[in-house]
């Protein structure tokens, strides 16, 4: 029986059932914040083609999701966390985009493709790779490589409902726009990389 | 009247987004153990900011309170009893009192206080006896 049971309650203070709380929503946030992180990972580093640059955004959207929205329900974290992951890689791309120009004012080659390397992108090979594996290994980056193409509310919307799973309400949630508008950008998204894939690809 | 931009998924459209979805998952699950490492202290490190924002104050303050109100309940107890040793040989340590207080077991024992001061009581003529002689 603990000390809150009894009717001596002496150390059972508002702090105490506070802090208790706060264990709980720690471990509620863990648990969360676990079970997305891979995922959120790799949708981050389709968007914008670079791991550490995706690492370091996920992170950021781990702690910003811990300060400010701790105390939300956890039912509302998952769009709540993909929204800020979102923003993270609008604001990458922005900058990215700043800095292309800059580059082109100093005539540096301003193809953001030149360098990437989708075989040395790939996740590391746990042993030696069968076929089927590397098979759909070339076939998610090909799929990758269609997706970088689309436009970004599109990527958004399929990386959401796709690779997430959120419903509709919970992708418009994550991207600020209309339920209707999330329909919109999945549906052309669906179709676009389908025509850019070709039917083989399935 | 039917919204123009809603949106009709065909089979084949359900069939791409699935095999697209298993394909992102076993990319997710060959995620290699660096990758994971580091997304692990990341995720501590997201944890660390719940104790910045309140709950570090909480935990390291929530038994000062505690043994305060435990310190007022043994001099309550004390004078209760009206028992104030006169030996000035062997006075009561208040530091030694605070030490048994703050001591893991003591907080048990302050769920029967009232039981501990009855056993206090039964054996008060002892010790009044011990302290004549």
């Amino acid at each position: 029986m603990t000390a809150c049971a009894t009717g001596y309650a002496v150390s059972c203070t508002r702090e105490d059932h506070a802090g208790v709380r706060t264990l709980r929503r720690e471990q509620e946030l863990n648990r969360f914040l676990a079970e997305v992180e891979k995922r959120a990972l790799r949708i981050a580093e389709i968007s914008i083609r670079d791991r550490d640059e995706a690492m370091d955004l996920v992170q950021d959207s781990m702690i910003k999701l811990a300060r400010k929205y701790a105390d939300r329900s956890p039912d509302e974290w998952t769009p709540l966390f993909y929204r800020i992951l979102q923003n993270g890689v609008r604001d990458w791309h922005r900058r990215q985009t700043v800095r292309n120009r800059v580059m082109v004012w100093f005539g540096r080659s301003t193809d953001k493709d030149s360098d990437f390397d989708p075989i040395a992108a790939a996740p590391d090979p746990a042993g030696r790779t069968p076929d089927e594996q590397l098979q759909s290994r070339e076939a998610m980056q090909s799929l990758e490589s269609a997706i970088t193409e689309l436009p970004a509310r599109q990527r958004e919307a399929f990386m959401l409902r796709t690779f997430e799973g959120l419903d509709v309400a919970g992708t418009a949630s994550a991207m600020g726009c209309s339920e209707g508008s999330v329909k919109t950008h999945y549906s052309r998204a669906v179709h676009s990389l389908r025509a850019t894939l070709g039917e083989h690809w399935q | 009247m039917r919204k123009h931009d809603e949106p009709i998924a065909t089979p084949d459209d359900e069939a791409f987004a699935k095999r697209a979805r298993a394909l992102f998952e076993q990319s997710v699950d060959e995620l290699d153990a660096n990758t994971q490492s580091r997304l692990n202290r990341g995720r501590q490190a997201a944890l660390a900011e719940l104790d910045k924002s309140g709950p570090l104050t909480i935990r390291t303050g929530q038994w000062v309170p505690a043994a305060g109100v435990a310190a007022a309940a043994v001099v309550a107890v004390v004078l209760w009893k009206g028992n104030v040793p006169d030996d000035p040989i062997a006075p009561p340590s208040s530091a030694t009192d605070f030490e048994i207080l703050m001591a893991e077991d003591s907080f048990e024992m302050l769920e029967d206080l009232e039981f501990y001061a009855w056993i206090d009581l039964e054996t008060e003529p002892v010790d009044a006896d011990d302290n004549v002689g």
